[in-house]
């Protein structure tokens, strides 16, 4: 440990970060602080002694720190200080007391959040490599004892750790919410004082400090007010107080994190809400048949209460689909008219695919169809409805198909005409035999002749499949992605700090930032060439272009 | 008919003209013709012939197919490729007077994702299909084409972060090799693990050392800078991604392998900048980290596609 104090003449307090080695299990630091103050005190030095349980903070993280105030100057007041002191009597009380502090400080602890992370990482990846959801004898089968995967990882992992439903499993729901207690630790014992140092601000005293900096260049012959101009016009925010300049740029970007973290936990809290209080169901409605969404919705979780617009009824007017010119599906369009308990229709609207209706809180999605019925006219009689039944086939694309008994119904052997669709734009008939007998499009009307039999399709009537759900977290959820969104974007701003000295006729600048290290020497290069140089000949100042 | 023909000169174009930039950069690497200005300059005049190629690509096959061009997975590797090009030219022109490390990384990005989709392996993919109506959306150009640019910016990023780990790694293997005083050791492993300049005028000992260490603190900055960046554009992504589901589906987040992986990709990247808040772990491992990330990215993108499974099954394509 090492304490680098420097009691000069001048108060002069410049804290080189860098040289204090920081090894990692190190419990305690000596950190000397800048003085903010305004009025020049000889040899007035304040020590900070920084009790740090926990190691990796941002450069000026505080934590409880308590203040040795060697001169009679006013003792620099932060907030932790009076909170350090135990109040009450006891032994006991002041243990409970600090109780609610270590566990702060254990929980705010950077490697402990990393660790965290990473297993959060793990256990989703573990999660898409693992089937979820099936059976039990599933994962018997794919994780035998017999042969276990890397010698030890059996079904019985699987099924006591509850990695076939990962993402609703303890231990990942522990997980995330150990990392959330971590996030809500961190940012009230790092982030928020954080916000105060960066907010103050220091004048540096003394050329060598000044020179210590990451970026330090000399101007012989300019002056500090000049400096300050440029700045300003460069966007920076320029105090000068005397011979000394202290300007900074971009110190949304030291508060955008703790912009970020509060936007994940108010995603978290969201999510939560979310998976406790929800809604959700789906629903394959033929054309022309209605159902009530009390009916069909489920609740997801203890916080789900049902609203008054369950009761409302859901009439499916039309359903039918786009098509491409090469015959592929383009999109699904329903038609829905909504009734309230009195029979009254309050809405009507078509639906389709990303494009839902909402009413009541309750949002119903366009998700799925499916072929209900056929109806055909045979021989001049009829309309007859044929349930249409769906195929299994492999992949994406549907298939449906029905049957029309043709001859004797009362035969073991029974005989008839198929028809197979893939979308509602045309049947495909075939023949007792099983023979491709011809194509027809439902609104054609034309007939065709099988076997003797003369078949008019009249109409093919298609179900819509239906997904409704109503969600009390989606608001939350939705001002935590616009607020990360926006905090990202701002914490992508470098945070500046320039400090200059006139000396003589010599400015001294140096300089610091957070992030664009490697911009910040060019930038700062641009802006010192554009410093005129006093030539000294005459009072008025030559806007030269040379500058240190 | 033009357009599909202008489609693929412009491949051929971009294809060709990439290789070249990249031979010329193998040329000055091995015959250290570091000197040759003019070379570098016909190389970076190729790589801004290139992002005009692919951005001319892009344009035709979106005004030929009608939908903006990132549908399936040919498309999306055209537009990770124009993603290289685009950062190349950023900082190209952000940083006209020093000459720019970046380029050798940047440009053969370029190529190889540029090579691999017109590649005999996606042979049947290169037509425009048309656009299933889950994809019928406006979040389609907002969604994807972050998603795309943020794997750009961190593709760049990490593989940043694994040539520092190179450099370090055959130094520090170089260090355990040389018999050297502990002083000099010792000093090698202050300037590793510090930024200071007052150490580093105290103990580096040889110009050598001091040029590899300025590379590898360049090298560190600027992985820093764009892994930022495309760590926005990732959580951008992300986001407008799950509004979407929440438009289309109804719901905004399915633990989907493919949004998963994207996930476990976001948190990598995490932890790679919460490494990089404590001073002692910076350097090498936060770069360890970006490292692993190169590896996730590559299989948050590619291979969940190939398992062809989820909710985002348009991506995938099948190897025949």
């Amino acid at each position: 440990m090492e304490t680098l104090l420097n009691p000069s003449k001048t108060p002069n307090l410049f804290i080189p970060k860098t040289h204090l080695f920081k090894p990692y299990f190190l419990h305690s630091n000596f950190n000397p602080q800048p003085h903010s103050s305004f009025n020049r005190r000889p040899l007035s030095i304040t020590i900070t002694c920084k009790v740090k349980t926990s190691q990796g903070r941002k450069n000026d993280g505080k934590n409880i720190s308590k203040k040795i105030v060697l001169t009679d100057s006013a003792p620099e007041l932060s907030n932790e200080e009076i909170k350090a002191k135990p109040k009450g009597g006891g032994k006991a009380w002041g243990v409970i007391k600090k109780f609610p502090k270590r566990v702060l400080a254990i929980l705010s602890n950077l490697p402990l959040a990393i660790g965290e992370m990473f297993t959060v990482a793990g256990l989703m990846a573990l999660g898409t490599a693992i089937d979820q959801g099936e059976s039990p004898e599933y994962y018997f089968q794919k994780y035998p004892e017999e042969n276990p995967i890397f010698g030890f990882f059996t079904w019985r992992w699987v099924l006591t750790l509850g990695f076939d439903h990962m993402f609703s499993s303890p231990v990942f729901l522990g997980t995330l919410i150990l990392l959330g207690t971590s996030l809500m630790a961190c940012t009230y014992t790092t982030q928020i004082p954080l916000v105060k140092v960066a907010r103050r601000w220091s004048f540096l005293q003394s050329a060598d400090s000044i020179r210590k900096q990451e970026f330090s260049d000399t101007l012989p012959q300019a002056s500090v007010s000049d400096l300050g101009v440029i700045l300003m016009g460069a966007g920076y925010e320029v105090f000068l107080k005397g011979p000394s300049l202290y300007a900074f740029k971009g110190l949304a970007g030291r508060f955008a994190p703790i912009g970020v973290h509060l936007a994940m936990l108010l995603i978290m809290a969201g999510g939560t809400l979310s998976a406790t209080g929800s809604f959700r169901g789906s629903v394959t409605v033929p054309q022309g048949l209605n159902f009530v969404m009390g009916d069909v919705l489920g609740p997801t979780g203890f916080l789900s209460t049902p609203t008054e617009a369950f009761n409302t009824e859901v009439h499916v007017n039309k359903f039918y689909m786009d098509y491409y010119d090469s015959g592929e599906v383009s999109q699904f369009h329903t038609d829905l008219s909504l009734f309230d308990m009195n029979g009254k229709e309050v809405m009507r609207k078509t639906l389709s695919v990303n494009d839902p209706l909402r009413y009541g809180g309750i949002t119903i999605y366009q998700t799925n169809w499916s072929f209900s019925a056929l109806q055909i006219l045979k021989d001049g009689e009829g309309p007859f409805n044929l349930a249409m039944a769906p195929l299994t086939i492999n992949g994406d694309k549907k298939l449906f198909g029905t049957f029309l008994l043709v001859g004797d119904t009362d035969s073991s052997n029974v005989k008839g005409i198929s028809m197979l669709a893939r979308d509602l734009q045309s049947i495909v008939l075939y023949d007792k035999q099983g023979k491709f007998a011809g194509v027809r499009r439902p609104n054609s009307k034309l007939p065709i002749e099988i076997d003797g039999t003369k078949i008019v399709i009249v109409d093919a009537i298609g179900s819509s499949g239906l997904d409704l759900k109503t969600d009390p977290g989606v608001p939350a959820v939705y001002a935590g992605f616009g607020a990360l969104m926006l905090t990202t974007c701002i914490s992508y701003l470098s945070h500046a700090q320039i400090w200059a000295l006139q000396d003589g006729t010599t400015v001294i600048v140096g300089g610091k930032t957070n992030r664009a290290k490697a911009e910040f020497p060019d930038e700062m290069n641009r802006l010192l060439d554009q410093v005129p140089e006093i030539v000294e000949s005459s009072i008025s100042k030559k806007p030269d272009n040379i500058g240190g | 008919m033009i357009f599909s023909t202008l489609e693929h000169i412009l491949t051929h174009i971009s294809f060709s003209v990439v290789s070249i930039v990249i031979t010329i950069h193998f040329l000055t690497l091995f015959l250290l013709v570091d000197e040759v200005v003019g070379l570098y300059d016909s190389s970076e005049k190729g790589m801004i012939v290139t992002f005009f190629c692919i951005t001319g690509l892009l344009i035709t096959r979106w005004i030929y197919s009608g939908h903006f061009p990132l549908s399936d997975l040919y498309e999306s590797l055209i537009f990770l490729s124009w993603g290289f090009s685009l950062i190349h030219m950023v900082s190209y022109f952000k940083f006209k007077k020093r000459k720019n490390n970046l380029s050798a990384i940047t440009a053969p990005s370029a190529i190889f994702t540029q090579g691999f989709a017109t590649s005999g392996l996606l042979t049947k993919m290169h037509q425009s299909a048309i656009l299933a109506p889950a994809l019928q959306s406006q979040w389609l150009m907002m969604h994807v084409s972050m998603m795309v640019l943020g794997y750009a910016a961190l593709l760049c990023g990490s593989l940043l972060s694994v040539a520092l780990l190179v450099i370090t790694i055959r130094k520090a293997i170089k260090i355990i090799g040389e018999n050297n005083n502990f002083a000099f050791s010792f000093g090698k492993i202050q300037y590793m693990n510090e930024r200071s300049n007052v150490l580093l005028n105290t103990y580096f000992l040889s110009s050598k050392n001091y040029y590899r260490y300025q590379l590898t603190q360049q090298l560190d900055r600027w992985s820093y800078r764009i892994i930022s960046l495309g760590f926005i554009f990732l959580t951008i992504g992300i986001l407008s991604g799950a509004v979407w589901a929440n438009e289309a589906w109804g719901s905004y987040w399915n633990w989907d392998p493919k949004e998963t992986w994207a996930f476990i990709t976001w948190t990598i990247f995490a932890i790679y900048f919460h490494t990089r808040t404590n001073t002692n772990l910076e350097g090498v491992n936060s770069a360890l980290v970006a490292s692993m990330g190169f590896l996730i990215i590559w299989i948050c993108y590619f291979g969940v596609n190939l398992l062809g499974i989820g909710l985002h099954s348009y991506g995938s394509f099948t190897l025949n």
